[in-house]
């Protein structure tokens, strides 16, 4: 069986370069997989779990939004920033996530740090969720 | 004259000059092959996300963006990239001068030039020349907005997708019509370029160099791609991004210049330091030969006189 070529690169550096069986990739509107003969596909990323599988070993990574390019026997991941999940401080996510929720609760919706500071929950979050998955 | 131990002494603190010299000629080429690896690290992912946006131009027949009008130009910002630290030859004046020039240039054109600056040679120069409301010699109407300051403790590629949401943000806003970046763009180790690029309103999609490069890029456009969400969504999000990428290779691109420069301008100050030595060295041995002759003669005929 003809296997996936999976490219991840980030503006600071290529990450990764390597065959895959199959790739789950998080889209915009939710995880897609990728497999071998998938339709060329271009999407946005959210900031989520990336996970490739090759035989039997798993790799999981976290990336924080980008695009990705889905050819017949490739997946191009264009990600902002992108790093194993095991790299992920819990704790601390979980205590920056807390921070900025309850910095998040004294403002108004339409104040300038609001937008900010939901960046940072939703960022945090998503980290978090990645790096618990199961 | 000077006396012997005057010439001792200049020699050692010429001496200790070159130490310096050769020092931080030592820590700027260090510093230079980190920056190099920097932007051939980043190369990857500019050149796919620029097919990206290719691709995607070359079947949406109107690419239809507002990062991508050009509009009637009124006011206009000019980011002056220079670097934190002197001593690197003409890197930073190079750059002012060129930056000052665009000023004198565009002062009719423009209503109103704005001058923000990342770097604190930049800043220093900027802040001081345009302090009063312009009125400097060079441009008529230039202001100064702003300082990216200490950017360059953490060059990274969030730091560069800052500057470019803040100018998207002015852009947008119809606060300026134009966006131009001044930078020192890094040819080789030893020579830089200043360069003068428009960042916005972006430019359409660059064109595929070489005939390989098109060849392969018609062939791709014959995959048909399917958007996720939307074709609309994908480019709205890739149009700033390449404005991201367009920043932060800037910033990667004087980062190496600067370094370059620094280690071309301490290799000169070392080898002008070394003939100085020579010459100060050979000063230092006639000085001596005379003063041994002169003494002699002294000698010789106090001893005459003696007869």
């Amino acid at each position: 069986m003809t296997k996936l070529n999976v490219e991840v690169v980030t503006p600071e550096k290529r990450l990764l370069s390597v065959q895959a069986d199959d790739v789950v990739v998080p889209g915009h509107p939710g995880l897609f997989g990728v497999r071998p003969g998938h339709t060329p596909v271009l999407s946005i990323m959210d900031d989520g779990p990336l996970t490739l599988r090759d035989g039997t070993s798993t790799q999981v990574f976290h990336v924080e939004g980008g695009f990705v390019e889905v050819g017949p026997d490739l997946v191009r991941v264009l990600a902002n920033a992108a790093y194993p999940v095991a790299t992920i401080d819990v704790a601390a996510a979980q205590k920056r996530l807390d921070e900025a929720t309850a910095r998040l609760k004294g403002l108004a919706a339409d104040d300038a740090r609001f937008l900010v500071e939901a960046a940072v929950v939703r960022k945090e979050a998503a980290r978090i969720a990645s790096a618990t998955r199961k | 004259m000077a006396s012997l131990r005057d010439i001792r002494k200049r020699i050692k603190s010429v001496k200790s000059t070159q130490q310096i010299t050769k020092a931080m000629k030592m820590v700027a080429a260090a510093k230079l092959r980190k920056a190099q690896e920097a932007i051939i690290a980043a190369r990857p992912y500019a050149g796919m996300l620029d097919q990206m946006i290719s691709d995607l131009a070359a079947r949406s027949e109107s690419v239809g963006h507002p990062l991508l009008q050009t509009r009637p130009a009124k006011a206009c910002e000019l980011v002056v990239l220079t670097s934190d630290r002197g001593l690197a030859g003409g890197f930073n004046s190079n750059v002012i001068r060129r930056a000052s020039r665009f000023l004198f240039e565009n002062a009719k054109t423009y209503e109103h030039i704005t001058v923000s600056t990342i770097g604190r040679k930049g800043h220093d120069f900027f802040r001081k020349n345009l302090a009063e409301g312009g009125a400097g010699k060079n441009g008529a109407h230039a202001q100064f907005r702003k300082d990216f300051a200490g950017l360059y403790t953490r060059v990274s590629f969030q730091t560069a997708q800052d500057i470019a949401t803040e100018l998207t943000t002015l852009f947008l806003t119809g606060k300026v019509d134009a966006v131009y970046l001044v930078y020192n763009e890094f040819l080789s180790a030893i020579s830089q370029r200043v360069s003068l690029v428009p960042l916005l309103p972006l430019s359409g999609p660059p064109a595929a160099e070489g005939a390989d490069a098109k060849a392969k890029a018609s062939a791709r456009s014959l995959v048909d791609f399917k958007y996720e969400p939307a074709r609309e969504d994908v480019l709205a999000k890739l149009v700033p991004q390449a404005l991201a990428i367009k920043v932060y290779r800037a910033l990667l691109e004087s980062v190496a210049a600067e370094h370059g420069a620094r280690m071309s301008a301490m290799e000169n100050a070392t080898n002008n330091a070394s003939d100085m030595i020579g010459k100060l060295t050979l000063f230092y041995n006639r000085t001596r030969q005379a003063v041994i002759t002169k003494e002699l003669m002294e000698i010789v005929s106090g001893a005459e006189a003696l007869k």
